[in-house]
């Protein structure tokens, strides 16, 4: 059972001489908050101590243990016990180290499982990053998502933490690569203000890019244009309500002629009167030829009223017209 | 036009048997050849440039002559599509392989010359039917001909049968093989048309639009029968004007008579394709249209502007010539009746029809 121990050997370290910047070569750390762990070192001291090892330069890198030591650094202390482990020691084993002690006590954000992928790179073909790690990291094994994770390490910083908190979806991150920094950035900024749910995050990147893209103006133009402001200043509306009359506002913009022809439907509609509880409702798109008519009624005497009453409406047998702009007006 | 660049060739089990895979050694001497197991990803195939460059000689298992699969509720042309391979070396952003192959590199399926006499043999045995084959739908016809020699049998192959029609359609200018050969009866030279702000910025590698159709001209002075494919019409301030510049083109280059047919067919896609499309070409700007999700499942133009675009297309076609076989490619019932005012109304109509072409071609052509 011992066969397999690492041979460490136990050190006070002083923390000055450990590296603790952000993009150590094992960290896999990102949006987080120490508080908590500050407070149970503050307490009971570090419990399980951090593996180290050592560098050329004689300073440390942290393998495992970097939020205790950077925690330990706030509170002031000035050295840590920790274990070195071997000088021969593989980096590939260190960082599968690491990995293996962050996943048995917490679940990595995307960002963080980006890391690991990112830094796994140098010592693994990608077929075995896939077949051996991905499910590991609960995300599907495919080279699609290994190519997905490891795009992001390009990302900015205030996108990561959108991802990492879950309030902005990968795959919109992921597209949103394709666009200057600038505007991706301005379009970070209203999913978080407007809490936009993931799929209204796909819409409003998709109308942007695309009516940008028609109408050659660009992404931050359109947010800051008078259309969007006016529904971000009305302070009758909330954050969500603001949201989804942001996504229609610019659906509008983006499919100009479906739109038009959807509110000429409305229009035709409204124009002939129909019984209450009476409802026509075109083809999706208007792309097939069979509406649909919806009758509400509680007994027959009712039904035959409304049928009656439909019967005797001029302008229905226009009604596959209305959206074509023509009938009944 | 360019040849293609061959960088590499991965021969899978079995095809470095296959006599064709000995005519590529001999045409690509030089080229390095690698010997790769069945469905393997080899020598770090990148998928994301679907490895252009890389020839993989492939015997395959499957079935070389299928129909082609159309799409549901629309009216399909009932085309076969002989399978001589996927992927091509050009790179249209539109291409709907981009997301319906999985697998990279330039697949040749090496044993098609073995095994095409069981196609003749199923083509022979129903002579009552006309067979519109093409091989233009997961490769261009003609891109990799100077490699493959596939017209080098093919042609022979079906211009002998009665019953039978080969389209080759192509985006390149390749035709010197073509024009080498002896057949003639029974081979549609296709080229597909696009305007040449299109074919510039969505149809790399490519050949310019003019030099498609000087191509099609010189096929045509030769004896061979064409067919045009306005086949993605897409949608863009200036549209109508740029593709009547091609229709000039085509007036001024071709005989209208020997057209046996022109297709049309707007841009559309499976959604997934848009992402792919995206990530590949992230400033192209075919999706800048009006499109909204068909019957189908495939994303296409709203339909007015569909019906405005081949409405006004057919139009100036039919003023250059009133014969041309003009009909649209996986397109309803309504959008072709408002578009053209009349309507095959289901595929086998439309079949019929396009079958009735090759009848009176062969007619004329006797």
């Amino acid at each position: 059972m011992q066969k397999n121990q690492i041979k460490t050997v136990d050190l006070i370290v002083s923390i000055s001489d450990i590296d603790l910047r952000p993009d150590g070569p094992f960290r896999m750390s990102f949006d987080f908050n120490l508080e908590k762990l500050k407070m149970s070192i503050a307490k009971y001291g570090i419990l399980n101590p951090p593996y180290i090892v050592k560098n050329l330069d004689d300073s440390f890198s942290v393998v495992a243990g970097y939020k205790r030591l950077l925690g330990a650094k706030e509170l002031g202390w000035e050295s840590a016990e920790c274990k070195l482990l071997p000088e021969d020691f593989p980096l590939l084993d260190a960082l599968m180290l690491n990995l293996d002690d962050n996943l048995l006590h917490r679940k990595l954000n995307i960002i963080e499982k980006a890391m690991v992928i990112e830094k796994m790179l140098p010592f693994l073909k990608k077929d075995k990053i896939i077949t051996d790690y991905l499910a590991l990291l609960d995300i599907p094994a495919n080279k699609q998502n290994l190519e997905l994770y490891l795009r992001l390490s390009e990302l900015d910083e205030q996108i990561k933490v959108s991802i990492a908190k879950e309030i902005l979806s990968l795959r919109v991150a992921d597209l949103m690569q394709n666009i200057d920094r600038e505007h991706r950035l301005s379009i970070n900024d209203l999913i978080i203000s407007l809490k936009f749910s993931f799929n209204q995050q796909l819409q409003l990147f998709q109308y942007l890019t695309e009516i940008s893209s028609r109408e050659g103006r660009s992404i931050k133009n359109i947010l800051n244009g008078s259309e969007i402001n006016k529904i971000l200043t009305d302070k009758k509306t909330n954050a969500p309500q603001k949201g989804k009359a942001i996504t229609t506002a610019l659906k509008k913009r983006r499919f100009p002629s479906l739109s038009e022809a959807e509110m000429a439907f409305k229009r035709g509609l409204s124009r002939l009167s129909l019984p209450s509880g009476v409802n026509i409702i075109p083809p999706a798109f208007f792309e097939g030829v069979n509406y649909k008519l919806e009758i509400v009624f509680s007994n027959g005497k009712e039904l035959t009223g409304k049928l009656n009453n439909l019967n005797s409406l001029s302008g229905l047998i226009e009604v596959t017209e209305f959206w074509k702009g023509r009938g009944n007006s | 036009m360019r040849k293609f660049s061959i960088n590499r060739i991965l021969t899978e089990d079995k095809a470095e048997y296959d006599s064709m895979s000995r005519n590529i050694y001999k045409r690509l001497p030089g080229i390095e050849n690698f010997m790769v197991k069945q469905n393997d990803l080899a020598l770090e195939e990148n998928l994301d440039v679907m490895d252009k460059e890389s020839l993989r000689l492939i015997h395959f298992n499957g079935e070389f002559l299928k129909p082609c699969p159309g799409t549901r509720r629309y009216i399909c042309c009932g085309y076969q599509i002989l399978n001589i391979g996927i992927n091509c070396p050009m790179d249209c952003s539109y291409c709907f392989l981009q997301s319906y192959i999985n697998q990279p590199s330039l697949r040749i399926f090496t044993n098609l010359k073995e095994k095409i006499r069981s196609i003749g043999q199923f083509i022979d045995d129903n002579p009552q039917n006309i067979f519109r084959i093409g091989t233009g739908e997961f490769t261009d016809s003609l891109a990799l001909d100077y490699i493959t020699g596939w017209t080098d049998f093919l042609l022979p192959f079906f211009s002998t049968r009665n019953n039978t029609i080969l389209e080759l359609k192509t985006k390149t200018t390749f035709v010197k093989n073509i024009l080498k050969s002896d057949y003639r009866k029974g081979i549609v030279m296709a080229w597909s048309l696009n305007t040449p702000r299109i074919v510039g910025n969505e149809e790399l590698m490519t050949a310019k639009i003019k030099n498609r159709i000087l191509a099609a001209k010189k096929c045509q002075e030769e004896g061979f029968v064409l067919a045009f494919h306005f086949d993605p019409l897409i949608y863009y301030d200036g549209w109508e004007d740029e593709y009547e510049e091609v229709v000039e083109m085509l007036e001024k280059y071709i005989k209208p008579e020997s057209i046996i047919w022109i297709s049309m067919g707007s841009f559309r896609y499976m959604p997934q394709l848009k992402w792919d499309i995206k990530r590949r070409f992230p400033n192209t700007e075919i999706f800048n249209g009006e499109f909204v999700s068909g019957l189908d499942g495939k994303m296409r133009y709203f339909k007015p502007i569909r019906v405005e675009m081949y409405s006004k297309l057919s139009e100036r076609l039919s003023k250059w010539h009133n014969d041309l076989g003009i009909y649209l490619c996986m397109e309803s019932d309504d959008v072709w009746r408002q578009s053209f005012g009349w309507s095959p109304e289901n595929t086998k109509n439309l079949s019929d029809y396009l079958d009735n072409r090759v009848r009176l071609l062969s007619v004329r052509s006797n």
